[in-house]
């Protein structure tokens, strides 16, 4: 992949929870291409069971659809409820964007 | 909520029905002052044209009679220069005495008729009179002979007398004409003005009636969207009433949780309901011998609140049982329930099934996506297990995996479901207090450590989520052993 070539990011940040259900939903819409999606969450600190199902069922989905897609998540209370969640054993976590990049960078080459 | 707005609506109708109300009411107002107004102006305008032309004709009746002198003057005169009788005089004598008169009045008729440019023509019919008496008045009647050439100078006199007077005379009509005219303008202005103020009159209070007519339209089309908000409200009250109860009922007939008997483990347990009702949700704990040796340790928490996560919840316990009962690895177990939640798509659901041996203190368990079960080792410190995996009911292939524990006597368990350590949404924070706090229940033998836990985290917090908290305590049996090898 070069310059380019997209990568739609997704960006949801603070407190994600029953609230901002609708925005969330809105935010998680993948293009109909296939193009990579990196998912930044690097903003977020907390996310209620309502807004981990979104999140996992978009990442699961995407997996279905052969689409990479990489998390971006830098603060660490947001790190562990990923992990409770069982999102980090399962789909590409990165703590900076860059490192997330390359490997959207990366898949898309195979 | 109905009851203010009931009384809101008509308020604010009342302020809307007032600004054209006001309008119209202005208007009409307006038009009466203006007309009342323009009345006295024509009234006075009339009056003031009656007064003047009684006087123009006043004045004109005195011209008629100052030329009636001076014609009696000249026929005087005239007679006496041909007959030569002093009879003859009479009316001349008269004429002379009363023409002054008759002049004085005229002068004062045009100064109080304002017309200031007629004196002077005035004043020269009253020297020409006065040069006719001296000049051919007196030498006619002094003498006793014809004088032609006087007469003849007395026609020009008397001419130019006569056209004076005529020119104030038709001074006077025409004055009498610029008054009449004046007054009908007047009056003409009235009359426009009355038909346009009742076209506005008509036209304001047909503005007003429309106004009005939509306003009520309005009104009562809010007043209906208001009657309808409420009985919504009203319903989903009552929907949710009976949902609450519903879910009260259906959690209080699950919640029958008998926790198996055994010589060797000992199991504790409490649920903590939500401090909010509406929050009653979908958080579960089972401990159920399977066999002789096996116990089912089992923990989870369904996705949102409401019947339809009790209703979950029961589903996913029954499943979670009954695979159990027929297979023997816990990942196994979770597999086929996450298989069976995701065709039935079912809300996401987290949860523990794990496998006690009570011979050989083994504990198999796997994770769905759920936190972590806490392990306080005899006389030591709490952590936390492995864990990990995604929940139920979102990916066909869930990935689980089943993590062994041998356990040492005097070992505790402890399962528990988000709401323990997510109260602050600080997780770090959370799992810090429930290990001090597994530690400080572990070392005390009271017969139930969950509630111990419970309360020393919830001892100056509310429950903003259920909680369910299961613990396993392996009991000292082989200390026990050798507490009495030691005796023997």
């Amino acid at each position: 992949m070069n310059d380019a070539e997209p990568v739609k990011v997704i960006r949801l940040s603070g407190e994600l929870e029953i609230g901002r259900k609708d925005e969330i939903r809105a935010a998680l819409c993948a293009p109909a291409d296939g193009t990579p999606v990196l998912l930044d969450l690097s903003g977020a600190t907390y996310a209620d069971s309502i807004a981990l199902t979104e999140l996992l069922r978009f990442c699961s989905e995407a997996q279905r659809e052969r689409r990479p897609v990489a998390l971006v998540i830098e603060t660490p209370q947001f790190a562990r409820l990923i992990q409770y969640a069982g999102l980090a054993n399962v789909f590409k976590v990165f703590s900076q964007a860059a490192e997330a990049l390359a490997y959207l960078k990366e898949s898309s080459r195979k | 909520m109905a009851g203010i707005l009931g009384t809101e609506l008509p308020n604010a109708g009342r302020e809307r029905l007032q600004t054209p109300l006001a309008l119209t009411l202005g208007i009409m107002l307006l038009v009466v002052v203006l007309l009342i107004g323009l009345g006295l102006f024509v009234r006075a305008t009339v009056s003031k044209a009656f007064t003047d032309a009684e006087r123009i004709r006043l004045a004109r009746t005195h011209i008629a009679q100052l030329q009636a002198q001076q014609l009696n003057e000249e026929t005087g005169v005239r007679g006496y220069a041909v007959l030569r009788l002093p009879l003859m005089l009479e009316p001349y004598y008269g004429g002379r005495a009363n023409l002054p008169l008759y002049v004085r009045r005229v002068r004062a008729d045009l100064t109080d008729l304002d017309l200031p440019k007629v004196l002077p023509v005035l004043q020269d019919a009253a020297r020409t009179n006065y040069r006719w008496v001296h000049e051919v008045a007196f030498p006619i009647v002094r003498s006793h002979r014809r004088h032609t050439a006087l007469e003849l100078r007395g026609k020009v006199y008397v001419d130019r007398f006569r056209a004076d007077t005529d020119a104030i005379d038709l001074a006077l009509a025409a004055r009498t004409a610029a008054v009449n005219a004046r007054a009908q303008e007047a009056v003409l202005w009235v009359g426009s003005f009355a038909v346009a103020a009742v076209v506005v009159v008509i036209l304001a209070a047909l503005v007003f009636t429309v106004q009005q007519y939509r306003l009520n339209i309005r009104l009562e089309r809010e007043r209906a969207a208001s009657e309808e908000q409420r009985r919504r409200a009203v319903a989903a009250r009552a929907a949710y009433e009976t949902e609450k109860r519903i879910a009260d009922i259906l959690q209080d007939a699950f919640a029958e949780r008998l926790l198996p008997s055994l010589p060797a483990v000992s199991f504790s347990a409490t649920y903590v309901p939500a401090t909010e009702q509406a929050k009653i949700g979908g958080d579960w704990y089972d401990a159920l011998q399977l066999s002789e040796d096996r116990v089912l340790v089992a923990i989870g928490d369904v996705t949102g609140h409401g019947i339809d996560a009790v209703v979950a919840m029961n589903k996913v316990r029954q499943l979670l049982i009954s695979y159990a009962l027929l297979d023997a690895t816990p990942d196994g177990v979770l597999e086929r329930v996450n298989f069976d939640l995701v065709r039935s798509k079912s809300p996401l659901i987290t949860a523990i099934c794990g496998v006690i041996d009570t011979r050989t203190h083994e504990f198999l368990y796997a994770c769905a996506g759920h936190p972590p079960p806490v392990l306080v080792e005899p006389r030591g410190r709490a952590k936390l297990l492995d864990f990990g995996s995604l929940p139920l009911g979102v990916a066909v292939k869930g990935g689980y995996q089943t993590s062994r524990v041998q356990l040492a006597a005097g070992a505790m368990l402890v399962l528990y479901t988000d709401g323990l350590i997510e109260y602050s949404r600080d997780l770090a924070q959370g799992e810090a207090a429930l290990l001090e706090a597994a530690e400080a229940a572990a070392e005390t033998p009271a017969p139930d450590p969950a509630a111990q836990i419970r309360d020393r985290i919830f001892r100056d917090r509310k429950v903003a989520d259920d909680v369910a908290i299961l613990t396993i305590r392996f009991l000292e049996s082989s200390a026990g052993a050798n507490l009495s090898r030691r005796i023997a």
